[in-house]
C-alpha cells in the first residue's frame, strides 16, 4: 500500500506561530515518512518539551511529548523493546543540548537504530525568549539583556566529537533537500542526527540564523564533500555558526549493527525455550 | 539446649568472615533451623573489615534479633567498629583469638563466659596458614552448637572443591581442629541447639533483593532498566543474569533518569517493566513518575531504602523515604506504595506492584529497606501458582473503531493500546489531555481527568488482603508497623500476648493511598497504641493523621536509621501503656495543700 503525506498529517493544529520554521520541518517529516511507507501504528515518534516538541501531536504515529529532555532515553527503550517499530526523536535545541545533553553521548554510543531530529532556533520560544545552549555570544534576551557571555554549543560537533554515524544539518527553506535528509537518516540503521536551522521568528534571529545565509546557503553534495570523511566532516562541522552548509557530515560506510540488532542476537542465543518464569523461585532451594 | 540463637562474627578483609556466615547458615537450613543472616561492611571498597550477625532458631522468625547469645572476635579492633551491629551483653559467650584469662576490650560490660582460643595458631598448625581461621571457627561452632558436622563439612568441602586437594586437606583439618577444641572447652552456659525436625521439602535461601527481582521474572517483567545504587543494585545484577533466559532485557543507563525514561518507553510500547534504585536516585526519577502518572504508564519503581537525605548511610536500613514515596510529586498526583516485610513477602508484594501497575496504569513505589534487601533468609518454598498475574486491558475491535486512549470510563482506566497495534495510535504525553490524547488547558478537562486518575486507585483502598492484622480484635493497645520493622512489632506482639496483654498489630503493605477504612476498624477498639517505623520523624505516624481520627493515645516510636528497634524497646512501651490504663481506673487524688 502506498502512504501520502496526508496519511502522517493529524487533525490537530499545530500551536507555533506564523512563519515558524517548524512547519516546514513537520512538512519534510510527512513526506519523508510517505516516502518510507511505514503505516503509521507502526511508527512511534518521541519528543521532549519545547515549542518544536509538540511535533509528534501533529503526526498520525504514536506519540509520546514527553518531559523537558528526556525524549532519547524514553526512545531507546521503546526500540529496545520493540525493535520492529520505526521510531523518531525531536526536540529543540535547549531539549537535546542543555537539559538533555547528557543523553546525546550515550545515545551515539549506544547506537540504537532512531532518528533524532533538532529543531534548532537558537533561542528558548515556548518560555518566551531566553537564552538556549545555541545562542550567539552576545546575543541578547530577556535572561541576558546584556548580551550572552557564553559561546554556543555546536552541535554537529558534538555528535561528531562523541562518535555519531550519521550526521546531517537541514533547513526548513530547502524542504525537499530536508525530506531528503529525513529520508536518509531513516534509512541509516543506527543513531542518526539531524539538526535542522528551523529559525525563531518571534524570539530568534531569523535574519541572521537563516535568511542572510540563505543566499549563500553551501550544499555538501554540490561542494563534493565526502561523507565518508569524518575528519573533513568536523572540519566543516567546526564552520557552525559562521557557514551554513546542508546536507549529510558524515555517514558510516560501514555501520555496525544498531543496538537492538544486538540485543535480538543475545536474546536468541540466551532465551531458553524451556525456561519458565514460575520455575525462577526454585533456585533458591537449598541444593 | 536452645530455641534460639543468635551468633555474631567479625574479622579483617581475607579472614573468610561471610563465607564462614553462610556456611553455618547453609548448615543450619539443611538441618531444618529457620535463620536470618545479616552482613555488614566497613566503608572500604575492598579487603575492610566484615562481620555476619546471625539467627538460628527452631521456629519461625521475623526479625534479626539483637543481642549477640555468642560473639566471635577474630581480632578486637575490627568486631568493635561494629558496635551497633554486634552488641555484645552481659549474657553473651565471647570467643576471641586472644590469651587465657586477658581483659576484654569491653566497657561496662563483663561476658557470662569468655572462651580464648588460638584460632589462628589452629589454623597455621592444621592448615599451613591463617586462611582457614574462619574453618577452625565453623568447627568450634559445631562443636559448641552441635550443629552437624556432616552438613558444614560438606560445605567446606563445596567450597574448596576447585582448590587444590592440599588445600582442601587443610581445611579439613582446620575444622577437625576447632572441632576437637569445643569439645575439650565446653562452654559454661550450654548453647546447643534443640533438635529440629528436617523440612518436607527443601527450605530456599534467598536475600530480599534476589528475591525482589525474581518475583519480578514470575510477575512477567520483561524490560528492567537502571543505574547501580546500593543497596539496590543486587536486583540489575540478578536480572542482568536471569532475564535474558525469558526473552527480557536489562539496559544500564547512563543515569538514573534515563532508567526509568527507559523503563516508560518500554511500557509504552507494551511491555511489563521495572525499574530499582535508592533515596538520590528516587530523587532523580521524580519528574518521570509524574510523567508515569499523567500519561497513565504502568511501571514498577523500587526504592530499597537507605539512610538519607542525601548520601546519607548508604549501607544502613531506613524507613524515611515514604513522604517521599508519597508526596514528591508535583501536581495532584495519587500513586500506590507498597512495602513487603520480610523476603518472604517481597515475592508477593513485587508481584501485587506488578499486578496494581498494570491493572491501574499507574507506576507503582515498591518501597524495600536495607535490611529486608540484603539479609538472606531461611523460608519455606513458595508456589508461584498461588499468585494471580494481572496483564494491562488492552482495547478490543469495537473500541478500536473510535479508539480514545484515556476514555474516561466508569472504573477511571481506560483500555491502552501499544505502538504496532493498527487503531490504537495515540499521542502520551506530559501535558494534560483530553480523552483522545490532544494536548489541552481546559480547566474543565483537567479537573475530569484528575478525578479519573484519582478514582481509579479507590478499589486498592479496599484490598484488605494488603493488609495483616494480628492479635486480639477487640484488644485496647494497638500497634502499627511496616516494612522491616513489622518483624520486631510482630515478635514484640507475640511476646506481650503470651505475658497476657491484650495486643493486637496492624501491618500495611499499602502504604499509600492511605485506607480510611481499615485503620478506622482497626482503631476502633484501640486506645493506646504504637506506630513503629525506622525514621527520625515518624512518617507512617503522621501520614496516618494526615487521613485517619486516630486515637488520642496512639504514640509514635521511631528513630533513625542505624539505631535498631528491638523487641525490648517496644515492649518497655506497651507494659508502660498498661500500667497507665490501671492508674486511669482509679482518680488519682492530687494532695491538698493545707
Amino acid at each position: 500500500m502506498a502512504y501520502t503525506p496526508q496519511d502522517y498529517k493529524s487533525e490537530l493544529k499545530p500551536i507555533w506561530c506564523p512563519g515558524c520554521g517548524d512547519y516546514g520541518v513537520v512538512q519534510a517529516i510527512y513526506r519523508a515518512l510517505a516516502t518510507i511507507g511505514r503505516p503509521p501504528h507502526e511508527i512511534a515518534f518521541v519528543s521532549g518539551i519545547g515549542c518544536s516538541s509538540r511535533i509528534p501531536g501533529y503526526t498520525t504515529a504514536y506519540g509520546f511529548n514527553s518531559v523537558h529532555g528526556r525524549a532519547l532515553p524514553i526512545a531507546q527503550g521503546i526500540k529496545i523493546a520493540r525493535p520492529e517499530l520505526l521510531v523518531l526523536v525531536a526536540g529543540g535545541d535547549g531539549d537535546g543540548f542543555s537539559i538533555g545533553g547528557g543523553h546525546v553521548a550515550h545515545a551515539i554510543r549506544r547506537n540504537v537504530d532512531l532518528t533524532y531530529i533538532v529543531m534548532d532556533n537558537q533561542v528558548y520560544g515556548l518560555t518566551k525568549g531566553q537564552l538556549s545552549p545555541t545562542s550567539p555570544r552576545g546575543f541578547r534576551t530577556v535572561s541576558s539583556p546584556e548580551g550572552s557571555l557564553e559561546d554556543p554549543v555546536n552541535p554537529l560537533m558534538y555528535v561528531l566529537g562523541y562518535g555519531g554515524r550519521f550526521v546531517a544539518q537541514g533547513t526548513p527553506a530547502d524542504l525537499s533537500g530536508l525530506t531528503q535528509l529525513v529520508v536518509e537518516g531513516l534509512r541509516y540503521p543506527g543513531f542518526a542526527f539531524i539538526n535542522v536551522q528551523s529559525p525563531c521568528v518571534t524570539y530568534g534571529s531569523p535574519d541572521a540564523q537563516l535568511k542572510a545565509h540563505k543566499s549563500s546557503m553551501k550544499n555538501l553534495a554540490s561542494l563534493g564533500h565526502d561523507e565518508g570523511n569524518r575528519l573533513r566532516a568536523m572540519e566543516l562541522a567546526a564552520e557552525y555558526g559562521r557557514s551554513l552548509y546542508t546536507g549529510i557530515f558524515y555517514r558510516d560506510p560501514e555501520p555496525p549493527p544498531a543496538y537492538e540488532a544486538l540485543v535480538a542476537e543475545r536474546r536468541r542465543a540466551l532465551t531458553d525455550p524451556g525456561a519458565s518464569r514460575e520455575r525462577v523461585l526454585e533456585k533458591f532451594a537449598l541444593r | 539446649m536452645t530455641t534460639d540463637l543468635v551468633i555474631g562474627m567479625a574479622g579483617a578483609g581475607g579472614d573468610g568472615v561471610i563465607a564462614a556466615g553462610e556456611a553455618l547458615m547453609t548448615a543450619a537450613a539443611r538441618s531444618g533451623y529457620r535463620a536470618m543472616m545479616t552482613k555488614s561492611y566497613g566503608p572500604q571498597i575492598r579487603g575492610g573489615e566484615s562481620s555476619f550477625h546471625l539467627r538460628i532458631a527452631t521456629g519461625e522468625i521475623f526479625n534479626a534479633g539483637t543481642m549477640l547469645d555468642i560473639a566471635v572476635a577474630l581480632n578486637w579492633d575490627d568486631f568493635l567498629r561494629f558496635g551497633a551491629e554486634l552488641p555484645v551483653g552481659g549474657r553473651t559467650t565471647v570467643v576471641h583469638d586472644g590469651a587465657e584469662g586477658a581483659a576484654l576490650p569491653l566497657e561496662g560490660v563483663s561476658p557470662a563466659d569468655a572462651v580464648a582460643a588460638p584460632i589462628a595458631e589452629m589454623a597455621r598448625t592444621s592448615a599451613g596458614t591463617e586462611k582457614a581461621k574462619n574453618t577452625v571457627v565453623l568447627g568450634l561452632l559445631a562443636g559448641w552448637l552441635g550443629l552437624s558436622a556432616d552438613s558444614l563439612l560438606a560445605g567446606v568441602r563445596k567450597r574448596f572443591a576447585r582448590k587444590s586437594p592440599e588445600v582442601l586437606a587443610g581445611n579439613e583439618r582446620a575444622f577437625a581442629a576447632g572441632l576437637a577444641f569445643a569439645q575439650a572447652h565446653p562452654l559454661r552456659t550450654d548453647r546447643r541447639l534443640c533438635e529440629t525436625a528436617p523440612p518436607p521439602s527443601p527450605r530456599w535461601l534467598v536475600d530480599g533483593n534476589e528475591m525482589c527481582a525474581a518475583a519480578a521474572l514470575v510477575a512477567g517483567c520483561e524490560f528492567f532498566g537502571g543505574y547501580p545504587i546500593t543497596p539496590s543494585s543486587e536486583i540489575m545484577h540478578f536480572l542482568g543474569r536471569e532475564i535474558w533466559r525469558h526473552g527480557g532485557t536489562v539496559l544500564q543507563a547512563e543515569d538514573e533518569i534515563a532508567g526509568i525514561g527507559a523503563v516508560i518507553g518500554a511500557s509504552f510500547a507494551g511491555r511489563k517493566a521495572m525499574t530499582a534504585t535508592s533515596g538520590p536516585g528516587m530523587s532523580l526519577k521524580s519528574e518521570m513518575l509524574g510523567l508515569a502518572t499523567i500519561a497513565e504508564v504502568p511501571l514498577v519503581c523500587v526504592n530499597v531504602q537507605r539512610g538519607g537525605p542525601s548520601t546519607g548511610l548508604p549501607t544502613k536500613s531506613e524507613q524515611s523515604d515514604l513522604f517521599q514515596a508519597a508526596f514528591s510529586a508535583h501536581g495532584d498526583a495519587v500513586r500506590p506504595v507498597l512495602a513487603p516485610i520480610s523476603v518472604a513477602d517481597t515475592c508477593r508484594i513485587t508481584i501485587e506492584a506488578f499486578n496494581i501497575a498494570e491493572q491501574f496504569q499507574t507506576p507503582v513505589i515498591l518501597l524495600s529497606d536495607a535490611d529486608i534487601a540484603q539479609r538472606k533468609e531461611v523460608i519455606d518454598p513458595i508456589d508461584p501458582r498461588a499468585f494471580t498475574i494481572v496483564d494491562r486491558r488492552l482495547p478490543n475491535e469495537r473500541e478500536l473503531e473510535h479508539y480514545a486512549r484515556f476514555q474516561i470510563t466508569e472504573s477511571g482506566v481506560s483500555p491502552i493500546s501499544y505502538p504496532g497495534l493498527e487503531g490504537g495510535n495515540f499521542l502520551a504525553s506530559g501535558i494534560e489531555h483530553n480523552e483522545r490524547g490532544a494536548p489541552t488547558a481546559s480547566g474543565e478537562v483537567h479537573a475530569q481527568m484528575n478525578e479519573k486518575r484519582i478514582r481509579k486507585l479507590a478499589p486498592l483502598k479496599a484490598r484488605r488482603d494488603l493488609f495483616s492484622i494480628e492479635g486480639d480484635r477487640d484488644a485496647p493497645i494497638g500497634l502499627v508497623s511496616w516494612g522491616s520493622v513489622a518483624g520486631v512489632a510482630s515478635e514484640a506482639t507475640a511476646v506481650a500476648r503470651r505475658e497476657g496483654i491484650q495486643m493486637k498489630l496492624l501491618v500495611p503493605r499499602l502504604l499509600y493511598p492511605i485506607s480510611e477504612e481499615v485503620y478506622e476498624d482497626f482503631f476502633a477498639s484501640v486506645r493506646a497504641g504504637l506506630v513503629i517505623e525506622q525514621s527520625h520523624q515518624g512518617q507512617l505516624f503522621r501520614i496516618i493523621r494526615m487521613f485517619v481520627d486516630v486515637p488520642r493515645g496512639l504514640e509514635s516510636l521511631a528513630r533513625s536509621g542505624s539505631n535498631p528497634i528491638t523487641v525490648h524497646d517496644v515492649l518497655d512501651r506497651v507494659r508502660q501503656m498498661v500500667v497507665a490504663f490501671q492508674r486511669q481506673r482509679v482518680p488519682q487524688e492530687e494532695p491538698t495543700l493545707g
